[in-house]
């Protein structure tokens, strides 16, 4: 973990999650008995929105847009050179933060009502995101994410508790159904389609590229729970990684969107409940 | 009360084969008796523009002296009534749908010369 | 106070799918006040009845509406017949019944479809929509169209359905109901879903009464309001027709009025199909429609009834609908205000709203 891994992120990242994002549409929409589009789609479909006009209702919009693409990006490097997890988590919230200001300055009903959602959301995700780095703390003694992908065991054996309760929200971090309520992957609900309703053309090709980057340090931010010492760290990630995947499509495609009063409840109920007796017994017997 | 109702099915649906067909390369086939768009045969028409009359939506035009028939194929409605009208039977229904088109325009069918001269 | 805004909602929104506009005045997520306006799709069809003749008219009263297309047409020919006092053959009358509960069926199927794409359950929603399109093939394999049939006439029906076509459709229907079973449950007992449909848009029976609501909505509050007991077509001949209630009276419960319809409907059809006479579809109508009359029918969505008025001549006088949407408004309107934004589109789509017929 050093600054060459964090460059390669940054030129990887963003083919590794439009492919991801490509595999999940083709899987998505076999589950649904559809032919789906090819793998490369998403990639089309941002190269297409590139080259459309750049309609923008609130020339501040990119001011915030940009920052929500440099944050992501500047966190993810951060991330993936090994440095303080702490600082991750906060510093992609504050991304999160500026997707959010840029839904309220275009004032439209949706955006503004999308972006009140997405608080909600970042709200329900973030207590049981700093728990688990405390809780990677408590069993590496160290914020540093070279460190924390270090030592003997991978940290879910420590922190299965955490974990699962880190699987909960990361249906609401990867904008999946039941969840998808601030804004989902496609226009098709109430608020039309929340938080990114008045942004077009090349504004929206930034924030899926974005969304790609951001998809990868989720991903990374996984790995977390499995990395150890060992040449096995990568292949059991690889399997998780595989299972956890499906399971959110398969969730995705066997669940409604429900309200975000029932997420946050229950998202905070689960970090308060299970997550936080995870990090209680780890305090006694480590 | 659960969460997997749905899971079976979709477990399912991704092991087998799509419902939906990649369509420019895959045509659906028409069923024998759909009515897609109305086929003249100019052979036996009269012009009595019976047809005409009996179109609930106007889309049929015929001129009796210039020996026409006219159809605006986007504004048919395929309900067949005019196939009914007619007193020659010169009038069908094919199951192919209209074809997409980019103008609304009037498909007119002129009575061929009967070798004459200039032909 | 909180801020109040107005969320505009229609005439096109992703998730409504029929063009009414109503404009939610908003504190926060709740909605205080919804103000509707309509009058996006007015076609004057009813003017029309006095340019058309009262026989090519059943083509464009066909097209009053897509979805349910084919009551609209039956129920003109019913009011035409009863005024120029034609007894159309049996056979034809329970070959109305037959694609009249087939058009139940696409409809409340359609309409499953279109409340799980409401709540974000766009696999179900496709589900449902792959099996409507079963019905749909029957259709167009019948009568020749997909969605508006033209086979209806003043006298009786065009078109026959031979029987071995009424074994393919039974047993196309048996696939519906194997398929329907499998995925019901999650309507039944999902618990997202449940989240979004339990206790949302109560209506009392009380309320129901005071607001004239129809149909299924009526029903999911324990009405049993059928016209279809009025015994028209080939129903009087039929055991099956018995109204199906719930009692509830919310979301859920008109979710489940119409699932149960489904399976109703396929029984209906069943025993149309068994107990079908043989003999002419259509009887010859001479002669000019002379008189008026009010013609009910059940459609998918409750009560429409029609008002024919003929002077003795070829063209009528006047035609008039009473869609059941246009009953059923004023219940909408009555649960919208005090809802969350998140449940607007559940409470719209439950009284399934067809705006197309409403505004003619």
């Amino acid at each position: 973990m050093n600054i060459l891994t964090g460059i390669i992120y940054l030129i990887v990242a963003p083919f590794a999650g439009g492919l991801l994002a490509g595999i999940d549409r083709k899987i998505t929409a076999r589950m649904q008995g559809r032919q789906g589009p090819p793998i490369l789609q998403p990639f089309y479909d941002v190269a297409k929105l590139f080259t459309k006009q750049n309609a923008v209702v609130n020339a501040s919009q990119n001011v915030f847009i940009f920052f929500y693409l440099f944050f992501n990006v500047f966190t993810g490097f951060l991330f993936f050179s090994g440095q303080d997890v702490l600082l991750v988590t906060f510093a992609l919230t504050l991304s999160g933060i500026f997707l959010v200001l840029c839904a309220y300055t275009v004032n439209s009903p949706f955006s503004s009502m999308g972006a009140s959602r997405e608080l909600a959301q970042i709200m329900s995700y973030e207590p049981a995101v700093m728990l688990s780095a405390v809780g990677f703390y408590m069993v590496k003694d160290s914020f540093s994410v070279a460190e924390i992908v270090g030592g003997n065991l991978p940290n879910v054996i420590y922190l299965p508790g955490v974990f699962a309760v880190f699987l909960y929200i990361l249906t609401i971090k990867l904008r999946k159904s039941p969840f998808d309520i601030s804004t989902s992957h496609h226009a098709h609900q109430e608020i039309v389609k929340g938080v990114t309703t008045e942004i077009s053309g090349p504004s929206l090709g930034i924030i899926e590229i974005t969304h790609w980057y951001e998809t990868i340090l989720i991903w990374g931010f996984v790995y977390l729970f499995f990395g150890f010492d060992s040449v096995w760290s990568l292949p059991i990630f690889a399997v998780a990684f595989v299972i956890i995947f499906l399971m959110e499509i398969l969730i995705d495609n066997s669940s409604a969107r429900v309200k975000w009063q029932g997420m946050f409840k229950t998202s905070w109920f689960l970090t308060a409940t299970i997550a936080f007796l995870n990090l209680l017994v780890i305090s006694i017997f480590m | 009360m659960g969460f997997a109702e749905f899971t079976k099915t979709a477990v399912r649906n991704l092991f087998s084969k799509p419902a939906t067909k990649n369509y420019p390369k895959v045509k659906k086939e028409f069923f024998e008796n759909a009515r897609g768009h109305v086929i003249f045969d100019e052979t036996d028409c009269i012009y009595c523009s019976l047809c005409a009359r009996k179109c609930p939506a106007d889309a049929i035009k015929v001129d009796r002296n210039a020996k026409t028939w006219s159809i605006v194929r986007a504004g048919c409605v395929q309900c067949s009534n005019c196939v009914d009208a007619c007193p020659k039977k010169c009038l069908s229904m094919g199951p192919e749908y209209t074809p997409v088109m980019t103008e609304k325009g009037c498909e007119t069918y002129a009575r061929v010369p009967d070798n004459t001269e200039d032909n | 106070m909180s801020r109040r805004s107005i969320v505009p909602f229609g005439p096109q929104h992703p998730v409504l799918p029929e063009p009414i506009h109503l404009d939610l005045v908003l504190e926060d997520e709740r909605v205080v006040e919804a103000i509707p306006s309509i009058g996006f799709v007015h076609r004057g069809l009813e003017k029309l009845v006095e340019k058309r003749e009262y026989t090519e008219y059943v083509y464009v009263a066909e097209r009053i509406c897509g979805i349910c297309s084919f009551q609209h047409g039956s129920g003109y020919c019913q009011a035409v017949e009863a005024i120029m006092n034609v007894e159309i053959p049996p056979r034809a009358e329970f070959l109305r019944t037959i694609w009249a509960e087939l058009s139940r069926m696409h409809s409340h199927l359609l309409w499953l479809g279109l409340l799980a794409d409401a709540f974000g359950f766009e696999s179900l929603f496709m589900q449902c929509w792959r099996l409507r399109e079963r019905v749909l093939d029957i259709f167009e394999m019948t009568t020749g169209g997909r969605v508006i049939f033209s086979v209806c006439k003043v006298g009786g029906v065009r078109r026959d359905i031979s029987s071995d076509d009424m074994k393919r459709i039974i047993t196309v229907l048996d696939t519906i109901v194997a398929d329907l079973k499998d995925f019901e449950r999650v309507f039944f007992d999902n618990n997202t879903v449940k989240s979004r449909l339990c206790g949302v848009g109560v209506l009392s029976k009380e309320k129901i009464l005071e607001l004239g609501a129809v149909g299924p909505v009526a029903r999911g509050s324990g009405i049993k309001l059928d016209m279809r007991k009025l015994g028209y077509a080939a129903y009087d001949k039929i055991p099956q027709v018995e109204p199906i209630i719930e009692t509830a009276g919310d979301c859920y419960a008109r979710c489940l009025v119409r699932l149960r319809e489904l399976y109703q409907s396929v029984e209906i059809i069943k025993a149309a199909a068994s107990t079908m006479p043989e003999g002419e579809i259509s009887v010859k109508v001479t002669g000019n429609p002379n008189g008026e009359f009010f013609s009910r029918v059940e459609q998918p969505r409750g009560e429409a009834s029609y008002y024919v008025r003929g002077n003795g001549t070829k063209f009528l006088e006047r035609f008039r609908v009473r869609t059941p949407t246009f009953a059923n408004l004023g219940a909408l309107l009555a649960t919208l205000p005090g809802c969350d934004l998140a449940d607007v589109p559940m409470l719209v789509l439950t009284i399934d709203p067809c705006i197309s017929c409403t505004e003619r």
